[in-house]
């Protein structure tokens, strides 16, 4: 397996070999000025999905695409990205069809992917009475991936490292995607913020301009 | 005699996406009208069988991802709680998910009609499936037009139509200019 891996590999590195300037573009300095958080199960990176250039975005990825605090990984590449990286816009990202929704949707089996989505497990629980009029599974399961970016988004809002970033004064704005593979499009799930008032509002606090309109509309 | 036919959809309807969605609807019946000509057809119809293949194969499933990827979770966000659109829309995910199965069934009875040239319907229970397919695609094309789509008319913004109308375009390879909503491709 790990040999065909490989010989895949040098087949990949020969097939560029058309385009000379391929691996110098990829080594390139660049100062990556997005922090894309996805679902590790997604098949398209943020990059497939934009068409930035390699260094363009940092990349961090795990089971349904979670901000969570108490995840040292993720705190370590949030804290790398905001203070070495300076990154100016932070993406949480979930997909359509993703498998780590479907699964905090289905009976929890023990294990340590049942402990990792049980927040997921309890926002499911939380839009109950909504998500039970979707009878379709995968439609349920896809609504509930909408309901997790923007529960994540709230968390990143509420996340020091980003409170930090904003009272050093530096430009941040956070955002929740969701894109689909059938399609390749991203949807803009109208939760972004860029401002501690504005990070306030979303999590349930007192709104600003920006919160009272979007509070007009139905929250995610 | 059988005459109907599906029409294809001027691009730029595109940049008013409820609009499309009706032409869209429109098209659905022309379909269902063709399937249960071909379901009742006697003769083999190689141009016509093949049509519908097509839009079985392409136009369907893309038809699908707009409402239940794009069209319907937009609307969960915009409609009043009074709308009661939610189970509206939850039936409606449902009913999209059968048609996908039964539109494959009927895809596959197709593909092999056109293999052996006999013609669809002289198979009495595809001939069945076919005729059921259409009645429950009708219906549901008629909910969708009595309930969702007036009620989309009234709560998505000039701005939600503009990058849904985009989407839209995008799905099927076409660029709409963000200004003015103009077709590009």
């Amino acid at each position: 397996m790990s040999e065909a891996l490989l010989a895949d590999n040098l087949a990949w590195a020969a097939g560029r070999h058309g385009d000379r300037d391929f691996f110098t573009r990829q080594a390139a300095p660049r100062q990556a000025e997005h922090l894309w958080i996805g679902c590790a199960c997604s098949r398209l990176s943020g990059q497939d999905l934009t068409g930035l250039p390699p260094g363009a975005i940092f990349a961090l990825a795990n089971l349904g695409n979670l901000a969570l605090s108490q995840d040292i990984g993720f705190l370590s590449g949030l804290q790398y990205a905001l203070e070495v990286l300076k990154v100016r816009h932070v993406v949480v990202c979930g997909h359509y069809g993703c498998g780590a929704m479907g699964a905090a949707l289905s009976d929890p089996a023990p294990g340590l992917v049942d402990h990792w989505l049980a927040p997921v497990r309890a926002l499911a629980w939380r839009h109950a009475q909504d998500l039970e009029t979707i009878l379709d599974p995968a439609a349920r399961a896809n609504r509930l991936c909408e309901l997790n970016v923007a529960a994540q988004l709230a968390q990143l809002a509420a996340n020091p490292l980003v409170h930090e970033t904003w009272r050093r004064g530096q430009p941040l704005s956070l955002h929740g995607w969701i894109h689909s593979a059938a399609d390749g499009l991203l949807r803009d799930l109208e939760t972004s913020v860029s401002s501690p008032r504005q990070a306030m509002a979303l999590v349930g606090g007192p709104m600003d301009q920006v919160g009272r309109r979007r509070g007009k509309r139905k929250a995610s | 005699m059988t005459t109907s036919t599906i029409e294809s959809i001027p691009p730029r309807l595109l940049a008013e996406p409820i609009e499309w969605f009706f032409a869209e609807h429109y098209r659905h019946r022309q379909a269902c009208k063709m399937i249960e000509e071909v379901a009742a057809a006697m003769v083999f119809d190689r141009p016509r069988v093949i049509e519908l293949i097509v839009f079985l194969d392409q136009d369907l499933p893309l038809h699908v991802i707009d409402e239940e990827e794009d069209f319907f979770p937009l609307l969960r966000r915009r409609c009043e709680p009074g709308d009661d659109v939610e189970r509206v829309l939850g039936m409606l995910s449902a009913e999209h998910r059968a048609d996908v199965v039964q539109a494959s069934a009927v895809r596959d009875h197709l593909l092999a009609c056109l293999e052996t040239e006999r013609a669809p319907g002289l198979d009495a229970t595809q001939r069945k499936a076919m005729i059921a397919f259409a009645a429950q695609e009708r219906r549901h094309l008629g909910l969708e037009n009595a309930i969702v789509l007036p009620i989309a008319r009234l709560r998505l913004a000039p701005e939600d139509l503009t990058t849904l109308g985009r989407r839209l375009a995008a799905r099927r390879g076409r660029l709409l200019d963000v200004a003015v909503g103009a077709d590009q491709a």
